[in-house]
């Protein structure tokens, strides 16, 4: 049996990594979206700005998750009930303001 | 070859959400002699949405172009100003979930209620977010149709 298995150090700081990309990813489409000088770099930097856009948001998401499993402060404690909760939350806000955003604002 | 390479797409997304609705099942019903192939699925839809990703990341940015034009000049423009915008955007945290999905599942989900809890939520967003992008793309596909069929013959 395999009670004692521990989780991966990795879950929580990478959780916690994925809610924070989500959200940003959502800031990211509106500022893409509403200033011609952040699209016309974002096109710039790779020859298409949905190439940078999915560079930008995954890059950030290791370097988050790496720097979070770094810090080895409360968030490798953290229970993972509160960081589903955070994921669950992150997601949701960062899908309802790209959907929102295109449906009303754009 | 443009058509092969969309449906390619397709494919790994539909086959994508059925291993996550496998997992799901799996998950819950989680005990010692079904770990290992909790595991293995895992990283499964993870590769299935990497390669559905990366498929239609490819169509999207070297065809796509000719697509949006019939689109915005057809009576569906909404297509692309909705279905399109918005399912390019949304499936960069389903890539993100899906990458994610392998890491939740090395505690014994057998025992850990949480854990399979956190496991769970992880692989239904990955369920519901690859069929609403299989639904836009549906969306998107009909905007063309209806654009050809408006043009005068």
């Amino acid at each position: 049996m395999e009670t004692t298995r521990p989780s991966s150090k990795y879950t929580v700081p990478f959780g916690l990594s994925l809610a924070l990309c989500s959200v940003l990813n959502g800031f990211l489409v509106i500022a893409k979206e509403k200033s011609k000088a952040v699209s016309y770099c974002m096109q710039k930097l790779t020859g298409h700005h949905w190439i940078t856009h999915v560079l930008i948001i995954f890059v950030a998401f290791l370097l988050f998750g790496f720097l979070f499993a770094g810090q080895n402060s409360s968030g490798s404690k953290m229970m993972l009930r509160k960081l589903t909760n955070i994921i669950v939350g992150g997601v949701v806000i960062g899908v309802l303001t790209i959907v929102g955003f295109y449906l009303i604002a754009d | 070859m443009k058509q092969i390479i969309l449906m390619g797409h397709v494919f790994f997304g539909v086959l994508c959400i059925l291993s996550t609705v496998w997992l799901f099942v799996d998950v819950l019903n989680a005990r010692e002699e079904n770990l290992g192939r909790i595991r293995w699925m895992s990283r499964f839809v993870s590769l299935l949405m990497w390669l559905a990703f990366g498929i239609g990341g490819y169509w999207y940015v070297v065809h796509y172009k000719l697509d949006k034009a019939v689109i915005l000049k057809g009576p569906w423009p909404f297509s692309h100003n909705f279905f399109m915008e918005s399912k390019e955007h949304f499936v960069i945290p389903l890539l993100l979930l899906a990458t994610y999905l392998p890491m939740t599942v090395s505690r014994n989900l057998a025992f850990d209620k949480d854990a399979r809890r956190l496991t769970l939520w992880i692989a239904a967003l990955v369920a519901l977010l690859a069929l609403f992008a299989e639904g836009n793309g549906a969306m998107i596909a009909m905007g063309v149709k209806v654009a050809l069929q408006a043009q005068p013959h």
